[in-house]
């Protein structure tokens, strides 16, 4: 118990850190000191005002609410399919949402204001195509269902968008930052049109957390206590599916994120209970985007380069130097 | 404790008939009957592959009915969902999947959740419970300790007190001691007797019948998909039906809470193993 405490205090403080540092730092860099104060609102009006409230606390936010989201997809949709390598990868959301980002950009390159919803409803779409192959005929739901349907799908939608690519050399380079996943400064915009897709899909997860407590015991132990498996993993699916749309329609395709952060949680916590892993998830991957976006944005100041790149760079060291040690 | 008692007049714990299953387009079962009352333990008894375990799993709503019934306490295991369910009957399975860094309480917490709303914490009722059902699983002693660390028999008892938090009146156990010891099964068989004593009622699906014998109020024979025999397991598995059944040439004895199964085991006697084959 006192382990989880522990891990759950590091989480949080490193969270603040990235927090804090991501509202400070960029290509004006505003005191630390400054930064809390304007945070809670004794700013006096100055320009470093209106740069962290208008600029980076949407960023920001953005930035803790995608970590979120896709660290709990992740660590839902790997205790739902009993499988250390789920990830929204898995049930074909990343593959819709890239092709239906890059058939706006390639397509209508006028209306880019449209990239998130398309990223969404391919996302979506691709979901929705993976869970009905899955979850009909025999052995609906299983997991070795799920996974090959989703691969299936992937594949589908990651060939249509090469080929869109292929066919459009001359637009791929636009392409790239929504593929290597990139945060914006559109300000609220884009959270003002997607955020109830996270909130279903954290009200799922969090609804969720117990039934998929349950499957891990089993699926006969799950049935004694009254649920019914398949719909559980049914419900994971979908709930991961919401957050992983919702999160590639304002920062891309950053799959690694969910595919690693639980695994780091559940190795530093010792434990498997989702309980602690979906909080902790949730913490941990919210921390590690708002320090990735931080770096993105200042290393080469005032060139923004996309996050995903970054993030992969401090995640897989930890997630290594974990693997290296616990397992 | 009181789970159905206001419909249950006359009605036994458990009436199932006709019980008809398929699974994947193969009839598995074909007429199986199973009446079980109040605070008896039934053994469930039969060859490999009989359907013994498509039966228990068939009644406690786990597998669905092609045709058939089972009634908990005269309601229909086919109307029964949730909390109710759970509420009817525990089922604890062969042997479950064990977590990474679960401990044994968690575990018998994750027990007790059919009894929580969505999003409730635990009340004292139910903390209560949750270490009730480890007293007399006998788990409390090693109840910090992660799933992983337990030997066969101390997680055998595990599954039992996850069983145990239901709180339902029934306990089903699928061959809890096909894997164990001869102490570890001991250790199991006198806690089943001992919680059928606390007025608990156990369905057992066993494959060793000296042990079924001696635990068993009532012994069920399935055989072929269909249950052929029920009774005291003494006057059921006797020798002409062990020949027909098990193709075995055995006596079954008792005497003094002892029991015995007395077995040609190379086949070299007259009688079974030709007729069988």
């Amino acid at each position: 118990m006192a382990r989880r405490t522990l891990v759950f205090a590091g989480l949080s403080a490193a969270l603040a850190l990235a927090v804090v540092t991501s509202l400070a730092f960029g290509a004006v860099a505003v005191p630390l000191g400054e930064t809390i104060e304007i945070l809670l609102g004794n700013g006096g009006g100055g320009p470093h005002q209106q740069i962290v409230e208008t600029l980076r606390l949407p960023r920001t936010v953005e930035a803790m609410v995608v970590g979120a989201a896709l660290g709990i997809a992740g660590a839902i949709l790997q205790g739902a399919l009993a499988n250390p390598l789920a990830s929204p990868d898995v049930i074909g959301v990343t593959g819709g949402a890239g092709f239906g980002a890059i058939l706006i950009i390639i397509l209508f390159p006028g209306s880019i204001a449209l990239l998130p919803v398309g990223a969404l409803a391919f996302g979506l779409l691709a979901a929705a195509l993976v869970f009905s192959i899955a979850w009909s005929g025999a052995n609906r739901g299983s997991t070795g269902k799920v996974i090959l349907a989703g691969i299936a799908i992937l594949s589908l939608f990651t060939a249509a968008t090469t080929g869109l690519l292929a066919a459009y050399p001359e637009r791929a380079p636009s392409a790239i930052f929504f593929i290597a996943g990139g945060l914006t400064s559109s300000g609220w915009d884009e959270m003002a049109t997607i955020w109830p897709y996270f909130a279903a899909g954290f009200l799922c997860a969090a609804l969720l957390i117990r039934p998929l407590d349950r499957l891990a015991l089993g699926d006969d132990v799950s049935a004694s206590l009254g649920s019914r498996p398949h719909l559980i993993r049914l419900g994971a699916a979908v709930a991961a599916a919401l957050l992983a749309a919702a999160s590639a329609a304002i920062a891309g395709l950053l799959g690694f994120l969910g595919l690693v952060v639980p695994h780091v949680v559940r190795m530093a916590g010792g434990t498997s209970s989702h309980t602690f892993v979906v909080p902790a998830s949730a913490i941990g991957g919210a921390a590690l985007l708002a320090a990735g976006g931080t770096l993105a944005r200042t290393l080469r100041a005032p060139i923004e380069m996309p996050v995903g790149p970054f993030m992969v760079v401090l995640g897989v060291p930890l997630f290594l130097w974990l693997l290296r040690k616990v397992v | 404790m009181d789970t159905g008692e206001q419909e249950s007049n006359g009605a036994p714990m458990l009436q199932a008939r006709g019980v008809e299953v398929e699974i994947a387009g193969t009839p598995i079962l074909h007429g199986a009957d199973l009446r079980v009352e109040r605070g008896e333990l039934v053994a469930v008894v039969g060859p490999n592959g009989a359907g013994k375990s498509t039966l228990v799993r068939a009644v406690s709503g786990l597998q669905r009915l092609a045709a058939g019934a089972a009634l908990w306490s005269g309601r229909s295991v086919e109307e029964m969902r949730g909390r109710e369910l759970a509420r009817a009957r525990a089922f604890v399975p062969q042997r479950m999947p064990v977590p990474a860094g679960v401990t044994v309480r968690e575990a018998v917490t994750i027990g007790r959740s059919s009894h929580l709303r969505p999003l409730r914490r635990l009340s004292d009722a139910d903390r209560g419970g949750i270490e009730e059902a480890m007293e007399r699983a006998r788990v409390t002693r090693f109840a910090e300790r992660s799933l992983r660390t337990l030997s066969g028999g101390e997680l055998q008892r595990v599954q039992i007190a996850i069983g145990l938090a239901q709180e339902a009146p029934v306990l089903i156990a699928d061959e809890p001691t096909s894997q164990l010891d001869l102490g570890a099964t001991i250790a199991i068989a006198s806690l089943l007797r001992d919680l059928v004593s606390d007025g608990l009622t156990v369905i057992l699906v066993v494959h060793d019948l000296a042990l079924a014998a001696a635990v068993a109020d009532t012994a069920v024979i399935v055989s072929r998909g269909r249950t052929i025999a029920a009774g005291r397991p003494t006057d059921v598995l006797n020798s002409e039906r062990l020949a027909e059944t098990w193709g075995a040439d055995a006596r079954l004895t008792e005497h003094g809470g002892r029991t015995a199964l007395h077995v040609a085991w190379t086949g070299l006697t007259d009688r079974g193993g030709d007729e069988a084959s």
